[in-house]
């Protein structure tokens, strides 16, 4: 029964991370990543490592999503007053 | 020259791929449910009084290199405050106020204790169950940003006085290492667990140094995060560029 | 055995859910990735909670917890930041985001029930409260929470 969990974890966690690898747009990836997050929680959970999934949790849920949209918009309003100059 | 060096990074690399290789040969099985390390590190935990495993690894029996992550989280803040300073090509101009929906900003600000208390919880319990400074300092510190997400940034700059953090941080960080030359100056080692009593085993105060020394690492994480995210908000809400210079 | 009842249950959770919430995420428009984004803490936080029941490890719990505060907070922060990406479209899913929390209610209410009454039943109901109210508040937050933000 576990065995089964494990599998269904680790499958998601890879697909995932595949997914994430596989954005091409900052902010788009930043959401597929938070999700990834998540899913690592609950893999660290099934493999009974609960202080590394708290990290976890605690870092890719708002931390890591707030400092890559905070980038985002400060690259993106550069570009903006760049056009308006030029 | 360039020759000697690849060849001392070849040496270097076939000696580690075979000390791996050699490793990996004995590790035990994969989801076994005993390991050598695994039962020593339990039997050390359980003999300082300390609940949580995890907490007497990074706190007691390998507090040094908790020393280390600590200092690396700090030298890591501190380059980002010096990459990112208002540089004299560049102005703050305020942001304007956001309109936030009523039920968003409510939640935000009922949320708010309940998060700093969750964070504080998580920190005092770090020898106890799962969790501890790093945790819970990240817990803390993001409660606080609940400020800038419910309301707007100039609501989160007047409780968050910058300097204050600053201070904070640097001093956790030092009074971590005071921790552990109180140990030297006691005469058994540095970062030594032997200076204050075990406890009661589960209650609050177990641990001997283990719940000081978390405290230092949750009191340093907590304020090194609110800096590092007080310097990209700047940089993202208010700092802006004077049109027409520094972009070649 | 009436123990892995509970880690069963996790797996369908974990199984179902976050394999939806996977293809939401990674493709679509903006407005559907946020809205998964969103139901992920309600499809995973409850499979935390049955973990930690299906383990026998009452400080498992903590994790829920903190994802159940966290989670909303996170897709507040998409909500704020990504304004320009969902301009002009307004998320929403009631149904989705009311089935998510009726989801969230069984499981704690299920494990009260089996639990015996006391502190732990009482951090559960904090845990059930915190996912449901911030699921309903992150879901407001994308359907037009934010207006007008633009130098904030």
């Amino acid at each position: 029964m576990s065995d089964a969990l494990t599998v269904v974890v680790l499958l998601l966690v890879a697909g995932s991370a595949t997914a994430t690898v596989a954005q091409r747009d900052p902010a788009r990836q930043a959401l597929v990543l938070s999700f990834l997050g998540v899913l690592l929680a609950a893999l660290f959970t099934v493999f009974q490592a609960p202080d590394v999934g708290l990290s976890q949790l605690a870092v890719g849920s708002v931390l890591t999503p707030l400092l890559i949209m905070l980038s985002v918009r400060k690259v993106r309003r550069r570009a903006r007053s760049e056009e308006g100059t030029e | 020259m360039s020759r000697l060096r690849l060849w001392l990074l070849a040496v270097g690399g076939a000696g580690l791929a075979a000390l791996l290789a050699a490793a990996c040969l004995e590790l035990p099985g994969f989801g076994g449910s005993r390991h050598p390390y695994g039962d020593r590190a339990v039997h050390a935990s359980l003999s300082r009084h300390t609940a949580n495993t995890i907490a007497s690894v990074n706190f007691d029996q390998r507090a040094y290199d908790t020393l280390g992550e600590m200092s690396i989280l700090f030298a890591a803040v501190l380059g980002c405050v010096v990459l990112l300073r208002e540089a004299r090509d560049e102005h703050r101009a305020r942001p304007e106020p956001t309109d936030v929906a009523r039920p968003v900003r409510r939640y935000a600000l009922l949320v708010l204790p309940v998060a700093l208390v969750t964070g504080l919880y998580v920190i005092a319990h770090g020898q106890l169950s799962p969790g501890g400074g790093f945790q819970g300092g990240v817990v803390a510190a993001t409660a606080l940003h609940l400020l800038y997400l419910g309301a707007d940034y100039h609501a989160l700059e007047r409780v968050r006085p910058l300097g204050v953090y600053e201070t904070t941080d640097a001093l956790a960080v030092s009074s971590y290492l005071a921790l552990g030359a109180a140990g030297v100056l006691a005469g058994t080692a540095f970062l030594a667990n032997t200076l204050l009593p075990y406890g009661t085993f589960n209650t609050l105060s177990s641990g001997g140094a283990v719940p000081l020394l978390n405290a230092a690492v949750g009191m340093e994480v907590a304020s090194a995060v609110v800096v590092l995210l007080a310097h990209f908000l700047d940089q993202a809400v208010e700092i802006e560029e004077e049109p027409g210079r520094g972009t070649p | 055995m009436a123990v892995n009842g509970w880690i069963l249950a996790a797996t369908i959770e974990l199984g179902g859910g976050g394999a939806a919430a996977l293809w939401g995420v990674a493709t679509g428009p903006p407005a559907r990735r946020v809205i998964a984004q969103n139901m992920t803490t309600s499809a995973v936080c409850p499979a935390l909670l049955l973990l930690a029941q299906g383990y026998g490890r009452p400080s498992y719990v903590d994790l829920a917890l903190l994802l159940a505060l966290l989670g909303p907070v996170g897709t507040l922060v998409f909500a704020r930041l990504l304004g320009d990406d969902l301009a002009g479209q307004q998320p929403s899913a009631w149904a989705l985001t009311w089935t998510a929390a009726g989801l969230g209610a069984a499981v704690v209410l299920a494990l009260c029930v089996a639990g015996s009454p006391g502190r732990a039943t009482v951090k559960l109901l904090v845990i059930g409260a915190l996912l449901i109210s911030g699921n309903l508040v992150a879901s407001r937050a994308l359907a037009g929470g934010f207006r007008g933000v633009r130098g904030g």
